[in-house]
């Protein structure tokens, strides 16, 4: 990770980092690989223009790079409605390729749970006991040179 | 009591933190004053566990940047006044004055504290005057970041199994694991805030410290320790060059992470006979 002034912070102190009083939807995304996870929290509200994530939490188990994203992902989704958030997700995810294998592991779960929340709120509309969804991610988050060793 | 527990850990993590921004006297009276709110906070978790109510560890985020050290002693000081408050609306009326107590006492010391200028939060990412390469400092950085926040992890989840356990030989073990993370996290806490780069470790997953599997746990554990052991080679030698006392550090960290390995085998290999596994 190039460790900057911008990551310092967001290490020093993350935005967002904890649960959410009175959320409203809450999603999950996690590396099957090692058991690291994402949980997002939201609190969507509605105005004329439709829903809007309010106020938004995350926890995580898993490396500063996790944490990191976290704190800059959930920062973004503040305030967007769902296709913002739609969009936000995407852009993260078209961005992975360029990452290393490490650092794209951690944004995808974090972008995945915040899509699962999404679309965990939007089947409680009508299934108010909707089970929290949880994504998985397609990424190792073993180096690729590591990863040929291996095999 | 449930608000009482979370505010004890508050402001043990912010005494805590603190005690790593002090340079002068100050820093051991708030660092002992820190171990004494932590064990504030596992009489409460001890309470709450007699009077089988339900709890956990999650709490609020604390601010804790500040330019002088006076500045967050007045916020400590409020924060142990509102819980001096609270303790009386506890039933169990010893453990509340044995608590006030301490909390009078810890507040006039705060008081005459001598007012000392903060550079915890400079992000300068310099050690005791030594320039290392930018490879070795965002190295050192980004240990110091990750392995802060699992001791302070560690010191959670060995706690909660305590707390939880009726096993004296597993509870020696926890204790002493306990005792081994506040050192690793005070050590590495006071190492941040020399390089200005000093946070509040994250708030912990219930899933975490709210064990299912304890073998697994151990399991876990142990691979864990031994990947912090090859993270300490590594730093040790990134910095060796530039900093022979950073990486004499390194390497006794790295040692002490075998006798953490030793202690949770010998914690697995009890667990497994006393349960029949």
């Amino acid at each position: 990770m190039n460790v900057d002034a911008q990551l310092i912070e967001h290490m020093m102190n993350p935005k967002n980092y904890g649960t959410l009083a009175g959320n409203n939807a809450e999603g999950i995304g996690k590396n099957p690989e090692n058991g690291e996870k994402v949980a997002i929290y939201l609190r969507v509200a509605t105005d004329e223009d439709g829903e809007y994530i309010e106020n938004i939490a995350y926890q995580a188990i898993g490396c500063t790079t996790t944490v990191v994203a976290g704190s800059m992902i959930t920062e973004e989704a503040k305030e967007l409605n769902f296709n913002g958030v739609r969009n936000l997700v995407e852009a993260t995810m078209n961005i992975l390729d360029k990452l290393p294998a490490e650092d794209a592991a951690c944004s995808e779960m974090v972008a995945l749970a915040l899509l699962a929340a999404v679309e965990t709120y939007e089947k409680r509309v009508d299934d108010a006991e909707y089970p929290v969804i949880t994504k998985f991610v397609s990424n190792s988050c073993v180096p690729k040179e590591n990863a040929q060793e291996v095999k | 009591m449930k608000t009482l527990m979370i505010k004890t850990h508050e402001v043990w993590l912010e005494v805590l933190m603190a005690s790593f921004m002090s340079n002068t006297d100050n820093k051991k009276v708030l660092s002992n004053f820190s171990d004494i709110l932590f064990r504030h906070f596992t009489w409460l978790e001890n309470e709450h566990i007699v009077l089988d109510e339900s709890y956990n560890y999650d709490r609020d985020h604390i601010p804790i940047k500040v330019e002088k050290l006076s500045d967050i002693l007045k916020d400590i000081t409020n924060r142990l006044n509102e819980i001096d408050l609270q303790l009386m609306a506890i039933d169990n009326k010893a453990l509340s004055s044995r608590i006030s107590s301490d909390l009078y006492y810890i507040t006039s010391v705060l008081m005459h504290m001598k007012d000392e200028k903060i550079t915890a939060f400079n992000m300068e990412r310099k050690y005791q005057g030594t320039i290392l390469s930018q490879e070795a400092t965002d190295a050192l950085t980004l240990f110091l970041f990750e392995e802060s926040y699992k001791e302070y992890e560690l010191i959670m989840i060995y706690n909660y199994l305590k707390m939880h356990s009726s096993d004296s030989y597993m509870n020696r073990i926890f204790q002493i694991l306990i005792e081994e993370s506040f050192f690793h996290l005070k050590s590495f806490g006071d190492m941040q805030a020399q390089m200005g780069l000093l946070g509040v470790p994250r708030i912990v997953m219930k899933d975490l410290y709210q064990v299912e599997d304890v073998v697994q746990f151990l399991k876990d554990g142990i691979n864990e320790e031994l990947a912090a052991k090859e993270e300490c080679i590594k730093l040790s030698e990134a910095v060796a060059k530039e900093s022979p006392e950073l990486e004499k550090f390194f390497n006794f960290i790295n040692q002490q992470e075998n006798y953490h390995i030793a202690l949770m085998e010998d914690a697995l290999k009890h667990f497994k006979k006393a349960n029949n596994e």
